[in-house]
């Protein structure tokens, strides 16, 4: 065991920090991308960011921390909900668009009046 | 080995999100993102989790991508550029998300530091795939999530079809309704399916 560690704190690779610090990133770009522009695509894709964020933390927790098999099974269930979030999300641009003519968000403010 | 792999998928993904962001052109933005989901399902190998890294692969590059690309032919928007008031105000926010991100990013590497690494081997032979099937179908492991799950899609297939329709009222108000509405009340909603 001792030999374990030392060679995975020998690689980048072996190592639980270069993941999350890519997960980090993702994630960083994804709340940018929902923060940045005004069209429902890129809030939709920024989603999508940051729960592959969200996943790769699951899976690689799993594979460093000990516990077995079970944070793959959680990023499997969060690759589902995604896409039948993004199905969803597809319908609703849809009519979105039929009805305001674009899907930039800042216009559909008929609630409003 | 590992190392290189893991710099390349994990350029391949950071560079793909950055895209995403940044990118003047839809389109360009959805590809950058099947770049980024293709880094994400190879650090997904890198870490052990084969069954995983494929179930990326199909379903995000293959399927959701599909349905962005899709989105984006049926509705070509006008607002996709950065724009510069958001993004003056935008940017501190972001960074100072990105600040907290880092802080906690920090204290988890200090917790893991002191617990010390715990590398598991991945099982040899034949991949992760057996006990994640063996996990989806017994009641001790995930056998509710995965009913829950199955429900869930159903529920999405006949919710999606239901929003993205064009009902039947809205048609007539807009002069777009079938001539005789009773009987080809089915051929309508055809057509309406075929447009959607």
């Amino acid at each position: 065991m001792p030999d374990e560690t030392v060679l995975a704190q020998a690689s980048v690779a072996g190592s639980l920090e270069s993941y999350l610090f890519v997960s980090a990133l993702l994630f960083l770009l994804g709340v940018a991308s929902i923060l940045v522009r005004r069209s429902a695509f890129y809030i939709l894709m920024g989603i999508e960011l940051i729960l592959n964020a969200a996943n790769l933390n699951f899976v690689a927790f799993a594979r460093f921390g000990g516990h077995g098999i079970d944070g793959q099974m959680f990023a499997l269930f969060v690759i589902v909900l995604a896409a039948a979030e993004a199905a969803i999300a597809l319908a609703i641009m849809v009519r979105i668009f039929h009805d305001f003519g674009s899907v930039d968000i800042t216009r559909t403010d008929s609630l409003r009046d | 080995m590992a190392d290189f792999m893991f710099f390349t998928f994990a350029g391949i993904a950071v560079f793909g999100g950055l895209m995403v962001a940044f990118h003047r052109n839809v389109v360009h933005s959805v590809f950058g993102l099947v770049a980024a989901l293709f880094g994400v399902g190879g650090l997904y190998w890198t870490l052990g989790a084969d069954f995983l890294g494929a179930t990326q692969i199909l379903l995000y590059v293959g399927g959701v991508t599909v349905l962005l690309l899709f989105a984006v032919m049926l509705t070509t928007s006008d607002a996709s550029r950065v724009t510069l008031l958001r993004t003056l105000i935008m940017v501190p926010i972001v960074g100072f998300l990105a600040l907290k991100v880092l802080e906690a990013y920090r204290g988890v590497s200090s917790i893991v530091n002191d617990t010390g690494h715990v590398v598991v081997d991945a099982p040899a032979g034949s991949g992760t795939t057996p006990e994640i099937g063996n996990l989806f179908v017994s009641p001790e492991g995930y056998l509710l999530p995965f009913e829950v799950a199955a429900v869930l899609l159903l529920v999405v297939l006949v919710g999606a079809v239901t929003v993205a329709r064009q009902r039947d009222d809205v048609a007539a108000e807009e002069g777009r309704g079938p001539g005789g509405s009773k009987p080809t009340d089915d051929g309508a909603r055809e057509e309406d399916a075929v447009h959607a």
